[in-house]
């Protein structure tokens, strides 16, 4: 189905489909000093992402032009990288470790608590749309673990109820955080320590 | 045959590198790396600037990569003028000024030191050599992680880069594969196939272009190694794909990085633009007529490109997806042309082969095979980091004592040696040697060695499910036997956490696992790894799922409920951070809507003696208050 043969095929370029102009243009100038068969593809999606925040529609027919093939393969391609993305993120995302060091310190509670506390499942949107969980892969800062992102910058290592915590600070509900500990009975001296965050600008 | 142009750089280098190496006045080190930046490194190092310059002090600042030390980061080095450099840990910003007081006084700062840079304890530090993490370690992949600027190639070559080079252009591509093969170097990708025999492979190959291609889509959650050589040492990768482009006569190298890695991109790019202006890339190397260009790559996020033939199809511009071999990438790799695949370890291995010779690189290592490996240890595990040992150290030698275990109180379960295709080993096993053999007798592969830990508070159902979702999410689609596959073993290892497990469902999982390794790739092929190995040690556990409905870790959400079962002032705060009010009052007592309850956790953290998990399935009795 996506064979070689089919892949190098010269095929007449697609004519570019609807879309304001000043876009059309924008990505074409994206675009303009790549060519095909020198593993400049996955550069042209970069670019386009860095620039809009994700790969438009209007640009899979570009691509295809560009790079001589279909804009089903443009767009299976895009499909395939979990990182490519063809539409805007949430005003907030919320990215959640999957990686196995932070699933063995409990990322899987801190994930439910997140999901309620948003009111959005993970890779969904929430109903309002400002709040978006999304689920990325470890990339080894497992001495954090277990971790959330935040527009770059990495949170952990967190409990469940400081996960809820910081979650609520974000959405603005002013609910009274826990009390603090002054009044803990001495049955309870077995809680664990709530050690402070490391946040990282 | 001399290398003038060689000659010229090194001494210019090792002027640059003496600046660095016995400072006229205080250097201040500090590591920027991945782990380093995540906890804020960059901040301190521009809170250090802005503290220096307010003092007055008389200091200078290099960057440097990651010691391995990922736990104690951001690290901080100081060297004074003919004495060893002091290390700092955890110096956040916050922490400069207290920090630098000290210093200014011409003492230490004993509240944050770690240790001396060295093998002597000094001013009553311990030596870093010494540490529990270090001891046993041999750093030769790492020489320079840490140690030297990653952005500036000058530090590399006064340090030995590059002799390497400058001795294979000296000898035939024959003689350089020839001494390749005869230290012994396998692949460190997992496959542990000879890379001097792959690079024969390439070398016959008849038609040109040839492509060189290194995977540094180090894909395995939990598994770090190549970031960090990347990051820290980017010069000693360039070197040895260089080298290889010589060896096997390719002219276009290609060097793979996950999208999930932006600072080893940045570097590597750097890296291999210096290396250009140097003229150690490119047209005419050294004054040589070999030539060789190499490229950097930016994935976008996906595992089985991390698969060799996955890996050449997206180079191709197409969806990722492995392909059918034969053809094997020496005859027909990306773009249909003759082509070497190999993991950065591999390829970072041969610059220290060449310059040391083979004879050297193989006294380190076991029997069977040579060399030092790089681990990164995480999970349950104390200390967070990267280690370089010879292959063949004892996995409890690293993971016990060099990790320091799980943390107090709690007893080692299981190992996941690399990635999560490659299976778990029990805790009685963990005396086993760090090479492949012993893995692969206990049905495990040892992978690009990313040690995960399990403790005694994880389940191991729990673990299987996420590796088959991982399996199943990541799969590209192609063989039904893993799209489908992972799927229904994912369902049925869920079906079995939720308390629905059947006895015929163990039965249906082993089939599914043969059935596996009719997959194309070893995607497919590697996904039910995991679960076999659950079925070879821990069956117990599985059966007491299945049979009791019970999970003895209590994790499985659909087996285990939240109940109070004493009543504490902390109930109050149970009740105000439940995301979902499941924490209810009633006249005055307390109790759990299990129908709200999501199983978070968060109201025991803030009232742990007040409410406890209980088993599902289990008469409350026991527990209840009476």
């Amino acid at each position: 189905m996506f064979s070689q043969a089919s892949h190098n095929s010269r095929l007449t370029p697609v004519e570019p489909a609807a879309g304001s102009t000043e876009l059309l243009a924008r990505i074409s100038e994206l675009i303009e000093d790549l060519s095909p068969d020198r593993v400049d593809l996955l550069k042209a999606f970069h670019r386009i992402q860095h620039e809009f925040g994700y790969v438009p529609r209007e640009a899979v027919p570009l691509l295809a032009g560009k790079f001589r093939t279909t804009p089903a393969i443009i767009f299976g391609t895009i499909d395939f990288y979990s990182e490519l993305r063809m539409a805007p993120a949430a005003e907030t995302t919320v990215d959640w470790c999957s990686g196995p060091a932070c699933l063995l310190k409990g990322s899987l509670n801190i994930r439910r608590a997140l999901e309620a506390t948003f009111e959005c499942e993970m890779n969904r949107t929430s109903a309002d749309g400002r709040f978006g969980l999304r689920l990325v892969q470890c990339d080894g800062t497992c001495h954090l673990a277990p971790l959330v992102r935040h527009h770059g910058r990495y949170i952990g290592p967190l409990t469940v109820s400081e996960s809820i915590e910081w979650a609520r600070r974000l959405t603005g509900d002013d609910r009274r955080a826990p009390p603090e500990d002054g009044a803990r009975p001495a049955a309870d001296e077995a809680s664990p320590e709530l050690a402070e965050p490391v946040e990282a600008e | 045959m001399t290398l003038p142009r060689y000659e010229e750089m090194w001494h210019r280098a090792d002027d640059a590198w003496a600046r660095a190496a016995r400072p006229a006045r205080t250097l201040i080190k500090v590591g920027v790396a991945t782990c380093s930046r995540v906890v804020g490194a960059e901040e301190t190092l521009s809170a250090l600037r802005r503290e220096v310059e307010a003092r007055g002090l008389d200091a200078d600042f290099m960057v440097t990569g990651c010691l391995g030390l990922c736990y104690a980061e951001p690290l901080v080095e100081v060297v004074r003028p003919n004495a060893p450099g002091v290390l700092y840990q955890s110096v956040t910003a916050d922490k400069v000024a207290s920090l630098l007081e000290a210093v200014a006084a011409g003492g230490i700062a004993r509240e944050y030191a770690l240790a001396v840079i060295g093998d002597r304890e000094s001013g009553g530090l311990p030596a870093l050599n010494s540490l529990e993490f270090v001891l046993g370690q041999v750093r030769r992949l790492m020489a320079n992680c840490g140690v030297t600027d990653p952005e500036n190639i000058d530090h590399y070559v006064a340090r030995g880069g590059y002799e390497g080079l400058v001795r294979a252009l000296q000898m035939k591509p024959v003689n350089v594969i020839d001494e390749v093969k005869k230290s012994g170097l396998w692949g460190r990708g997992g496959a542990a196939f000879s890379t001097g025999l792959k690079w024969e492979f390439l070398y016959n190959a008849k038609r040109q272009p040839k492509y060189l291609i290194c995977n540094a889509d180090e894909g395995d959650p939990g598994s770090f190694v190549n970031r960090n050589l990347m990051e820290s040492d980017p010069q000693l990768l360039v070197e040895g794909m260089v080298i290889a482009g010589y060896a096997t006569d390719a002219q276009q190298g290609y060097i793979y990085i996950r999208d999930e890695y932006p600072l080893p991109v940045e570097r590597m790019e750097l890296a291999v633009q210096q290396a250009r202006e140097r003229g150690l890339v490119g047209e005419n190397i050294l004054g040589s007529n070999f030539s060789f260009e190499l490229e950097v790559v930016r994935g976008a996020g996906s595992y089985v490109c991390g698969d060799e033939t996955g890996l050449l199809s997206s180079l191709e511009d197409r969806r990722g997806m492995p392909k059918i071999k034969p053809p094997f990438p020496a005859q027909a790799g990306v773009f249909a042309m003759p082509s070497n695949i190999n993991n950065v370890e591999s390829y970072t291995n041969v610059p220290l082969i060449m310059r040391h010779g083979a004879d050297w690189w193989a006294e380190m290592g076991s029997e069977k095979h040579k060399g030092t490996k790089m681990f990164s240890l995480s999970g349950q595990v104390q200390r967070v980091g990267i280690v370089e040992v010879p292959l063949g150290t004892s996995t409890s030698d690293v993971v016990m004592r060099m990790g320091g275990g799980p943390p107090e109180g709690r007893k080692l379960k299981a190992v996941q040696p690399g990635g999560p295709l490659s299976g778990v080993v029990p805790a009685s096993d963990v005396d086993i040697p760090l090479e492949p053999d012993p893995y692969r007798e206990r049905g495990v592969l040892m992978g690009s060695g990313g040690l995960v830990i399990l403790d005694d508070t994880n389940c191991i159902v729990d673990l299987c499910i996420y590796f088959e979702w991982f399996a199943e999410d990541e799969s590209c689609g192609r063989c039904t036997t893993c799209f489908a596959g992972t799927r229904r073993m994912l369902e049925i290892l869920r079906r079995i956490s939720s308390g629905r497990g059947r006895l015929a469902d163990l039965e249906l999982i082993k089939l599914l696992g043969s059935i596996a390794q009719n997959a194309n790739c070893f995607h497919g092929q590697g996904a039910p790894t995991a679960v076999m190995s659950m079925f070879r040690f821990f069956e117990d556990e599985l059966l007491e799922h299945v049979e009791r409905k019970r999970c003895p870790a209590k994790v499985c959400r659909g087996l285990v409920r939240y109940e109070v079962v004493h009543y504490s002032d902390r109930l109050p705060a149970a009740e105000a951070i439940c995301p979902t009010n499941a924490v209810v009052r009633d006249n005055g007592t307390y109790r759990i809507d299990q129908l709200k309850c999501i199983k978070c956790d968060a109201c025991r953290e803030q009232a742990p003696y007040a409410i406890a998990v209980v088993d599902e399935f289990q008469p409350a009795a026991t527990t209840l208050t009476r």
